[in-house]
């Protein structure tokens, strides 16, 4: 999961980032709404924190203006503020969820990983694909019931694969979802990655579509 | 409430009729009496110059020895019989008068000098009598003259003078009446302006009063408006610092909080309960210091109107929750709330019925007879009677992980109070909380 938060708070970002990227996920930060307007319109993220109280002009405004130009990445708003008026402003800008300072990051996990569900159309917070379950909310990755002892790399992947599934994923979109924005890679090192995850796994479990992307196998086309 | 006073109209209508009723009869009666006196006197002088012709036609017969009855001229009433007009001549040997008495005579005050009289005729008349005493030449004896004429005569004309009197003061006092109409409605059309203009600011219709009065008002007008501005100022400004405050404050303990979560369990545990005390007494405080309370004009707000952001908020978070919500809340229902108030209170409660909701969470909001009835249903685990008493007691929150919890509701039922309303939490049909947010339709101050 790659996730660009909206802090200009500097203490409170490198914490709520660290404690972020202990999770596995990829968290880019900036300060103020003209850089995040740059970020969110050059990059590629699975979910946004914003905080509603940005130095530079109103998050609300930010936020109106990117719905505007189409950009559906879920939103999740840190608010310090209590008026409901604000978070009521919020959610009419297009916010998609709100956690009111101070928060717990289990409470902050909790809803971003709810929202990706959301935003990849999983109801449930288990996705099961063949002999694959991914609990969203664990983090964790079962095959045939078994956890599975992944990287933060690997895991991130596999999020996006199962995710996905059974749409194909690109080469393009697991480097813009699954690395850092400065440090997208080749597309050989993820052919890398990928026979690493089929070595665990089973060779079959994730398929090559040449010139397309890759895709987990279709379970009712291997049975 | 107090005894209501008398209105400004009722005090000075009141004013001027009794100077009306007051002062139009006693000059009536004055002039009346000044009328009748200067009526008696001309009549008295008439008297007296009916008497001088009467003397002058008087001559003494020096051969007869006797007073010739005299042709009085000029007054034909002399001569017809109980016409009340009459002269009489006594003298020492005789007394000769008017044919108009006839075989009557009238009586003879005994004194000399000129003397008027009231006496009554042959017929029962009141009569004005003139006698004076003369002495004719060749008479040794004076003799009496005397002439009289009825009173009625008179008194017609004093009766006319009188109706005509009245009649013309009763036109004066409705002229005044109407004048004083009319200057009440224009004199007082600026008061009865502010009085409307309040109306429509307690309405909402108008933010402030029309200052374009007469100089007494514009003073009051303006100080007036200046209470309104620096009403909503204040209430501004103080939900703008407690804003900055929470923003201030909340940061950092949401740094500390971050930090706590990498502490070993016991350290973490401890550190986080002491962040949970200060977040519950920021919010509790700075609810307190945001919220505007009843104002002096309450401004009605259509309520649907009032709660529609909220609600498009809380679908929205709905639908991201996967949960269902139902927003009941019929489209004429006004209230005076400050809107950030209302949204703070429902907003509170509708937040914790999503945060327990298991499928589904809504609001259904009633007019009943004493006032508006939100009730925030869920379908969560519920609480035990005892727990529902407890939970609304501030900083208590019954799961420690599902921060601030209890405080949102203690937070809707202090702003309640402060609009003489109340809260309550049900048991649900379905097992969940329902909470009973009662407002008043007129908020009256409770704080």
């Amino acid at each position: 999961m790659k996730l660009l938060l909206v802090e200009d708070d500097q203490a409170l970002s490198r914490e709520l980032s660290s404690a972020l990227e202990e999770t596995g996920i990829i968290v880019e930060c900036t300060e103020t709404g003209s850089d995040a307007d740059f970020q969110v319109m050059t990059q590629s993220y699975d979910v946004i924190i914003l905080d509603l109280g940005l130095p530079d002009g109103n998050a609300v405004t930010w936020l109106e203006s990117w719905r505007h130009r189409g950009m559906d990445v879920p939103v999740l708003i840190l608010t310090a503020r209590e008026r409901w008026s604000d978070k009521a402003a919020g959610f009419s800008a297009g916010a998609d969820d709100y956690v009111t300072k101070p928060f717990e990051t289990a409470e902050v996990l909790f809803r971003l990983r709810a929202l990706v569900r959301r935003s990849h159309n999983h109801a449930h917070p288990q996705i099961q694909v063949g002999n694959l379950t991914l609990d969203t909310q664990l983090g964790q990755l079962t095959h045939c019931g078994m956890p599975v002892s992944l990287t933060a790399q690997e895991y991130r992947l596999m999020e996006r694969l199962m995710h996905a599934f059974p749409r194909i994923v690109s080469r393009q979109e697991l480097a813009e979802y699954t690395y850092e924005s400065d440090h997208e890679p080749d597309s050989n090192v993820i052919d890398v990655q990928i026979s690493r995850l089929r070595r665990k796994l089973g060779a079959t479990i994730i398929e090559t579509l040449r010139g397309r992307g890759y895709r987990l196998t279709d379970p009712g086309d291997t049975q | 409430m107090t005894q209501r006073r008398a209105t400004i109209h009722i005090r000075m209508l009141a004013g001027a009729c009794l100077m009306i009723l007051l002062v139009l009869p006693v000059s009536g009666v004055l002039l009346s009496y000044n009328f009748q006196q200067s009526i008696h006197t001309a009549f008295d002088e008439r008297l007296e110059s009916l008497l001088n012709v009467v003397l002058a036609s008087l001559e003494y017969d020096r051969v007869k020895g006797s007073l010739p009855p005299p042709d009085v001229p000029g007054e034909p009433r002399f001569s017809r019989i109980f016409s009340g007009w009459y002269w009489q001549v006594e003298g020492p040997e005789q007394t000769i008068a008017s044919r108009s008495l006839w075989d009557e005579r009238l009586s003879l005050a005994d004194r000399d000098s000129l003397v008027r009289h009231d006496a009554i005729g042959p017929n029962g008349d009141r009569l004005r009598v003139v006698q004076r005493q003369v002495t004719l030449p060749g008479m040794d004896q004076p003799i009496h003259v005397m002439v009289a004429a009825p009173l009625h005569s008179i008194q017609a004309e004093m009766d006319q003078f009188n109706q005509l009197l009245w009649v013309s003061l009763a036109v004066l006092a409705l002229i005044l009446l109407a004048g004083l109409a009319m200057q009440l409605h224009w004199g007082l059309a600026p008061l009865r302006s502010i009085q409307s203009d309040l109306a429509h600011v307690e309405n909402g219709d108008r933010d402030r009063l029309n200052t374009d009065l007469p100089a007494e008002l514009t003073g009051l007008a303006g100080a007036m408006n200046r209470v309104l501005e620096r009403d909503q100022s204040l209430i501004e400004r103080s939900r703008q610092t407690a804003d900055n405050l929470a923003h201030a404050l909340k940061t950092p303990i949401a740094v500390i909080g971050t930090l706590a979560g990498r502490l070993r369990d016991d350290q973490r545990i401890t550190l986080q309960s002491e962040i949970q005390r200060m977040d519950a007494a920021i919010r509790h405080h700075l609810s307190r210091a945001a919220a505007a309370g009843p104002s002096a004009l309450g401004t009605p707000r259509n309520l649907a109107e009032t709660l529609q952001p909220l609600i498009q908020g809380f679908e929205r978070l709905a639908q991201r929750r996967q949960l269902e919500c139902n927003f009941i809340i019929p489209e004429t229902i006004s209230v005076r709330t400050d809107p950030q108030d209302l949204q703070e209170m429902v907003g509170n409660l509708v937040d914790n019925a999503a945060k327990w909701a298991s499928q589904h969470f809504k609001l259904v909001v009633e007019q009943s007879t004493d006032g508006i009835l939100f009730r925030v249903i869920d379908d969560g685990p519920g609480m035990s009677a005892e727990a529902r008493a407890a939970v609304m007691e501030r900083g208590v929150k019954l799961d420690e992980s599902s921060a601030g919890s209890g405080l949102g509701l203690a937070i809707a039922r202090d702003l309640a109070a402060l609009y003489g309303g109340d809260l309550h939490l049900e048991q649900a049909e379905d097992g969940g909380i329902e909470a009973r947010l009662r407002l008043p339709d007129r908020p009256h101050s409770h704080d």
